[in-house]
């Protein structure tokens, strides 16, 4: 049923069939989303301000996952030797970059106002702006060496050994006093934000998520595509 | 030919290349105290601003003088053959990537340590901080060690774009400078930095042989 995850031809044809769909249901979702943060309430004590938050926290929580797909497609491609895991490390690592960057840049515009500052060294940033040259070492690494064996594997490599960098990134605002407030909606307790807030916020993540969906389908299959010319 | 052997004729090579290569280490050295006095140009000559400072820019001036000399970690056993020599011998890539650093550590990092105390002369700095300084480093220059065989084992095939090899050492650097620098901020936090700098340590001495090897395998395949 999974097999879409590992093979090129199968993921091409499960594309096909899901593409439209899901634009369908992204712009759906997005609009909503929108709609949704419009109406919800102001902060107290921020303002408007705190609707940075909506665009703020999922392309965070995206950035991390993108680079956790990719750590666990490098230690599959790395063990059971398949291919397809590195042409989709090579495909959704701009993602990453571009939620990243948005996640710093909306973090900053958010700061100014409420910190006054617009970057503190902060174990939470920093780490953050870590995983951002991350990101962008392992783009550069996609146009450096000229063999594809050795540049797919170093890239695997390398991404496994920076994915350190990702309970760094997690757990930075309970290890270190931080002024990056700690994280408010965890699994295992009930949530530390209000109802009216969480639910903008979480339909925003379904549609940042979507939207970072049908790129990363768009890039992949124009990698195979590409791979398919070459080979 | 026994393996204790083998590693002590690999120690003798190493020792020949050192030798044959002095003048690259100290011209390393002369890097690092010139770089002392264009930060200290650069800065003004307020002791007191100075003896703040001191340790952050020793430290960041020991680590970029150390990446001067990590491109030539393999560049020439590889070219030249003599890892592929050396494994045909009898011993595994992943042993010869441990004697490597080993070697690199002994015969590069440790020379490096007679001008630490020079160096803290220049910034006045307190005698405690100067014991720091050289116990960090000695754990510090392993890891930078084996970050070095990381990244030039990566870079071997690589002939288009060098300086990605130093940015990668600088990277995943960054925790050490940290830890190693925190160390003078407080008495009481001596004794579980350290504890992580050696772990740490440990972690990149279990990872460095393995992926070494992997793309020393790689690039002898691909060459």
């Amino acid at each position: 049923m999974f097999k879409f995850l590992v093979n090129p031809n199968k993921f091409n044809k499960f594309a096909d069939i899901t593409l439209k769909p899901l634009v369908i249901i992204t712009l759906l979702t997005l609009i909503a989303g929108l709609i949704l943060v419009y109406f919800s309430p102001l902060d107290y004590q921020q303002g408007l301000t705190v609707k940075i938050m909506y665009i703020h926290v999922p392309s965070a929580w995206l950035a991390l996952l993108t680079y956790a797909i990719m750590t666990i497609y490098s230690i599959i491609g790395l063990a059971f030797k398949i291919p397809f895991s590195f042409i989709i490390n090579k495909a959704i690592a701009p993602i990453g970059a571009v939620f990243t960057i948005l996640c710093l840049f909306s973090g900053s515009m958010w700061g100014k106002p409420m910190w006054g500052t617009w970057w503190v060294w902060d174990a939470r940033l920093t780490s953050v702006a870590i995983l951002f040259i991350l990101y962008l070492l392992i783009i550069f690494l996609n146009h450096t060496f000229e063999n594809r064996e050795v540049r797919e594997k170093t890239i695997a490599i390398f991404i496994l050994i920076g994915s350190i960098n990702l309970p760094i990134i997690k757990f930075s605002v309970d290890w270190w006093n931080t002024l990056h407030q700690p994280a408010s909606i965890s699994k295992l307790s009930s949530p530390s934000i209000d109802i009216s807030m969480l639910q903008p916020l979480l339909v925003m993540t379904v549609a940042f998520s979507l939207v970072g969906l049908i790129i990363a389908i768009l890039r992949i299959k124009a990698e195979i595509l590409m791979r398919k010319n070459y080979l | 030919m026994g393996l204790i052997k083998k590693i002590f004729f690999f120690f003798k090579r190493e020792l020949n290349l050192f030798y044959s290569n002095i003048a690259d280490l100290f011209s390393n050295i002369l890097f690092f105290f010139l770089s002392i006095f264009i930060f200290v140009f650069a800065l003004g000559a307020d002791e007191q601003f100075l003896k703040n400072i001191g340790v952050g820019i020793i430290w960041s001036l020991l680590l970029l003088s150390s990446t001067l000399s990590l491109r030539k970690f393999y560049e020439d056993d590889f070219n030249n053959g003599v890892i592929k020599i050396i494994h045909m011998s009898g011993i595994s890539y992943e042993l010869i990537v441990f004697l490597k650093i080993m070697s690199h550590f002994f015969f590069v990092q440790i020379p490096f340590l007679i001008s630490i105390p020079i160096a803290c002369i220049f910034f006045n700095l307190p005698i405690n901080e100067v014991y720091n300084l050289i116990l960090t480093f000695i754990i510090g220059s392993l890891i930078l060690s084996c970050l070095g065989s990381i990244s030039a084992s990566m870079n071997l095939l690589n002939k288009t774009n060098f300086s990605i090899g130093s940015l990668i050492v600088l990277l995943f650097f960054i925790p050490v400078i940290i830890f190693s620098i925190g160390i003078n901020n407080s008495e009481a936090s001596f004794n579980s930095l350290i504890n992580l700098l050696l772990g740490i340590a440990l972690i990149f001495l279990g990872i460095s042989p393995w992926s070494s090897a992997s793309f020393i395998k790689l690039a002898i395949r691909n060459k």
